[in-house]
């Protein structure tokens, strides 16, 4: 991808600097954040037209990583919160990254349900299997590529849950997967994110070298592999039967997996400006009390 | 004879009865009749059918005051079986439950097809009776079941000497049934009159020569609306502003969800049925973020589960305005009962130290006014505002001339929002930037050459999240600050009714305002003069208006619809006075009679508190279940 680095550099104003960058070294969330750098650079977005949300834990420092607007609410609050900008305003373009646990735990409400309302937001999910900034208890994605047939389980410890699956039943326009330690390719997933007219989930593997000692870089580069280029992705059979037969061979499937964008109502951009809000005409309010 | 001052109850089984229906059509006859209409004591089940269910209504050719004391002059009994709640009593169940509140003198109609019922106690007080075969009149002679309604609202009139040429009932029944053919208004008009006959045929037989009771039209140009503190609430939202709303069912919060979607949409804005309460929050916060005037609301059990939010919004500087429709807690509680148990959760609940302000509507009308101000503020602020009402003032309805609303409106002042020139000219922007008054003017997401980072994490000037000592101090000042300017700028005062130098005060706040002041004219009446001092704006506590009139005070008494007297705490701890209480807590509202026995308990007897129902056995042996 051919990066324009006089524009890259936008995104690195209003931003928290370089240096202070308050990941441990070689955290996968650095590829997360090159490849959303490279997607909004390639798609010649404004800053100031971006709404970046982050979650709570070490990925949701993200959104005060790069230049545009940013919000740092509640934990598991990123996709409610983009939901009401997004209502609010769809001229914004909305971006919501958060971590395994965030979205999956205790933001499963909203996770299931923004894919049932595909407002048009991209969510990333940095997922690394554990809760990183309280060192490294299991999220619900603890376990991914441990053989499951040999693994005891409890109430204490469950399967993992697969976001993709888990997005396609619930009614996900876009679902794809994504490797942060292969920035440039991840770029090209979240730009195809952007550009779905829907809610768009990228599950995105971004190792935490700190407490993840099992789903390190090199394990997810033995079984990442590129979706082939002949996937019809907008067949929800034809993605779930990827999924399968990636799964049979212990493989995680990286690219676009599901693609079918749902017809909606066009929505405009809610009064806000003062110059907008006039007293109204109580009438059609007020007739059926008469 | 009395003539346009009555009470009026309706009572039957929830859902099978019409009860409601009966008393809208009653409503808003009334009012178009020229006369004042208050119904905010609607008691009805938290389950859907059979219990049982009530309606009292003040109606007078003077705006009505306060819904006054529990007795009653008229009581329509509908039910015309067995109540599912009460199964050994067929078609007697509100007159068992009632009846006893009846005045002497005063009026029993009830639905006699299962039977009669006997009622010598009410007749030894000289209670006029009449049966009426309600429903055989409208199965066998009429063919139509539901016209039972309609026949009651006839005999009614009769029984009032009021419309008796159908005037207004034509009218109405007009408008509801002529898309449905003109056979079903000729039906409806026809079981009105079998009503009226009724009613004519037993004060004949009676030798009565009228009931004792009249309503007068008394026809005006001026254009009047019966409506409710929810309707009232949500059209001065929408006037004020508010284009996002989004909710949760909830009782009594769930018909500000359900007019929003109506009539949102109307204005431009939307209104959205959250999943669960968090995502109603979080989803307002967006809005709001996104810059749009934006609500939410719920009851208590809901803004519960938005604690968290709340102290997002607030550590963000978020603008947003939280509708809490209280009712009786604690937990699921009495989801269909009023009271005023949220105070605290509203005042303090939250982690840590946050800015907020609270109001409290006390009438129907102002939860239309009290909108603007909750929209302003929270715009000017940047806080959550709390619109704290409840169930009697939500689902209550009231008799208000039209341009009361057009009236009332006050300018919508959106705060300080930058725009493109000023960050030109400023060379840059700051989210957070420190200000004397505490507040940090804010962006609009979208405007050109600048943008915002919030963070509910502790931040700089930037937003940029640190735990450094003096940033974090500086922070937390500047934040909690814009609460000393609010309460130097734009507190309201309470409102003093009477003069407190050396009499009892009597304090309130949100809907028990109307009762109080009926309450200080029946002490008075009675030779004890007492002040009532009211407040909406609750929260900052405007201790430095509010001191010097309780100091005057030879008592100071607060009255609310909780346990501990959540006010009562709050002022003692502000005034550092002591403060005694008159609380109420078993989901009815607060009666006339109920502070004025209070108060004569507190002064004559030097109480501390008096508990509303206290004299009564602790649990009767035999109590109905259900309303009364
Ligand atoms: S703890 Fe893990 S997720 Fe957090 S910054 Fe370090 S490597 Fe990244």
């Amino acid at each position: 991808m051919a990066t324009k680095p006089a524009i890259a550099k936008i995104w690195e104003e209003n931003a928290t600097p370089r240096h202070r960058i308050q990941w441990c070294p070689g955290c996968g969330d650095f590829g997360v954040l090159a490849g959303v750098k490279m997607a909004l650079t390639q798609l010649e977005l404004t800053p100031s037209g971006v709404f970046l949300i982050g979650g709570i834990g070490c990925s949701g420092q993200i959104r005060n990583y790069l230049n545009g607007n940013g919000f740092h609410g509640t934990h598991g609050g990123a996709l409610a919160y983009a939901l009401g900008v997004k209502m609010a305003n769809p001229e914004l373009q909305v971006i919501a990254m958060a971590g395994d646990g965030d979205t999956l735990a205790i933001g499963m409400e909203n996770f299931v349900h923004a894919c049932r309302r595909n407002a048009e937001i991209v969510l990333i999910i940095m997922n690394n299997g554990v809760y990183g900034l309280t060192k490294g208890q299991n999220s619900p994605t603890a376990g991914l590529g441990r053989d499951l047939s040999q693994m005891e389980f409890s109430e204490e410890s469950p399967p993992p849950v697969d976001p993709l699956r888990l997005a396609l039943v619930s009614g996900a326009t876009f679902a794809a997967q994504s490797f942060s330690g292969d920035p440039k390719h991840a770029a090209e997933v979240y730009i195809e994110a952007i550009k779905h007219p829907g809610f768009a989930m990228v599950n995105d593997f971004s190792p935490c070298v700190t407490y993840n000692k099992f789903n390190t870089y090199e394990w997810f580069r033995e079984h990442g592999e590129h979706i082939p280029e002949g996937h019809d992705a907008s067949d929800f059979k034809k993605a779930w039967a990827l999924l399968d037969e990636f799964e049979a061979r212990g493989k995680l499937p990286l690219g676009v997996v599901y693609r079918h964008p749902r017809a909606k109502k066009e929505a405009k951009r809610l009064p806000m400006w003062p110059e907008e809000l006039k007293p109204v005409d109580l009438e059609p309010m007020i007739k059926a009390f008469r | 004879m009395i003539v346009n001052r009555l009470k009026l109850l309706v009572g039957g089984v929830q859902l099978r009865d019409g009860v409601t229906t009966v008393t809208d059509v009653l409503g808003k006859i009334f009012t178009r009749a020229g006369l004042y209409t208050l119904a905010e004591e609607k008691g009805y089940a938290s389950t859907i059918y059979g219990a049982h269910q009530f309606d009292p209504m003040v109606t007078s050719d003077q705006p009505v005051i306060s819904h006054a004391d529990d007795l009653i002059d008229v009581l329509v009994a509908l039910e015309f079986d067995v109540n599912p709640d009460a199964p050994d009593q067929p078609n007697r169940d509100t007159i068992l439950r009632h009846g006893g509140k009846v005045a002497d003198r005063g009026i029993l109609l009830y639905d006699s097809s299962a039977g009669t019922v006997p009622v010598r106690d009410l007749e030894a007080r000289k209670v006029k009776v009449f049966p009426l075969p309600a429903r055989t009149i409208a199965q066998r002679d009429l063919k139509m079941e539901v016209v039972k309604n309609t026949i009651f609202v006839g005999a009614l009139f009769r029984v009032l000497e009021f419309d008796m040429d159908q005037k207004y009932l034509r009218q109405l029944i007009e408008e509801r049934f002529l898309r449905k053919g003109q056979k079903v208004v000729d039906i409806n008009l026809e079981a009105a009159r079998r009503g009226m006959d009724a009613i004519e045929k037993g004060l004949t037989e009676q030798g009565w020569k009228d009931t004792g009771y009249r309503l007068e039209p008394r026809p005006t140009s001026e254009k009047r609306a019966y409506i409710s503190g929810t309707d009232t609430l949500c059209m001065g939202a929408i006037d004020a502003g508010c284009r996002f709303y989004a909710g949760y069912p909830i009782t009594p919060a769930s018909g500000i969800l359900e007019f929003m979607e109506q009539h949102l949409p109307r204005y431009g804005g939307r209104a959205l049925q959250g999943q669960n309460e968090r995502e109603s929050i979080r989803a307002a916060i967006g809005a709001a973020l996104a810059g749009v005037r934006s609500a939410t609301g719920s009851s208590g059990p809901g803004i519960s589960l938005k604690v968290e939010e709340i102290g997002a919004a607030a550590t963000t500087e978020t603008a947003i305005v939280i509708i809490d429709a209280m009712r009786a807690g604690p937990s699921t509680g009495m989801p269909t009962k009023s009271e005023q148990g949220d105070l605290g959760l509203v005042c303090f609940g939250a982690a840590g130290d946050i800015p907020r302000i609270v109001l409290a509507p006390a009438t129907t009308e102002e939860c239309y006014t009290i909108m603007y101000d909750a929209f302003n503020y929270a715009d000017k602020y940047q806080c959550p505002v709390f619109v704290l009402t409840d169930l009697t003032l939500m689902d209550g309805r009231k008799t208000i001339p039209e341009d009361f609303f057009t009236r009332s409106r006050v300018r919508i002042d959106r705060g300080a929002i930058v725009r493109e020139e000023d960050i030109r000219k400023a060379g840059g922007y700051k989210r957070y930037a420190i200000t004397d008054h505490g507040i940090s003017p804010r962006l609009i997401p979208g405007t050109p050459g600048a943008v915002f980072k919030a963070s509910g994490a502790e931040h700089d000037e930037h937003g940029f999240v640190t735990t450094e000592a003096a940033r974090r101090r500086a922070m937390m000042e500047k934040r909690m600050r814009k609460l000393e300017t609010y309460l130097a700028e734009d507190v309201r005062p309470p409102q003093v009714f009477g003069k407190p130098d050396g009499v009892p005060v009597l304090v309130g706040w949100g809907s028990s305002k109307t009762v109080l002041l009926d309450a200080q004219a029946g002490l008075q009446k009675a030779g004890t003069a007492v002040c009532v001092i009211h407040f909406s704006h609750l929260w900052p506590f405007p201790t430095a208006v509010a001191k010097p009139l309780f100091d005057k005070a030879s008592a100071v008494i607060v009255c609310e619809q909780n346990f501990v007297g959540q006010f009562a705490d709050v002022i003692q701890q502000h005034c550092l006075i002591p403060a005694r209480r008159i609380v109420k807590y078993n989901g009815r509202p607060f009666y006339p009679s109920d502070i004025i026995r209070g108060v004569r308990e507190i002064v004559r007897n030097g109480r501390q508190i008096y508990r509303v129902g206290e004299e009564g056995p602790v649990m009767p042996a035999q109590v109905t279940e259900g309303d009364m």
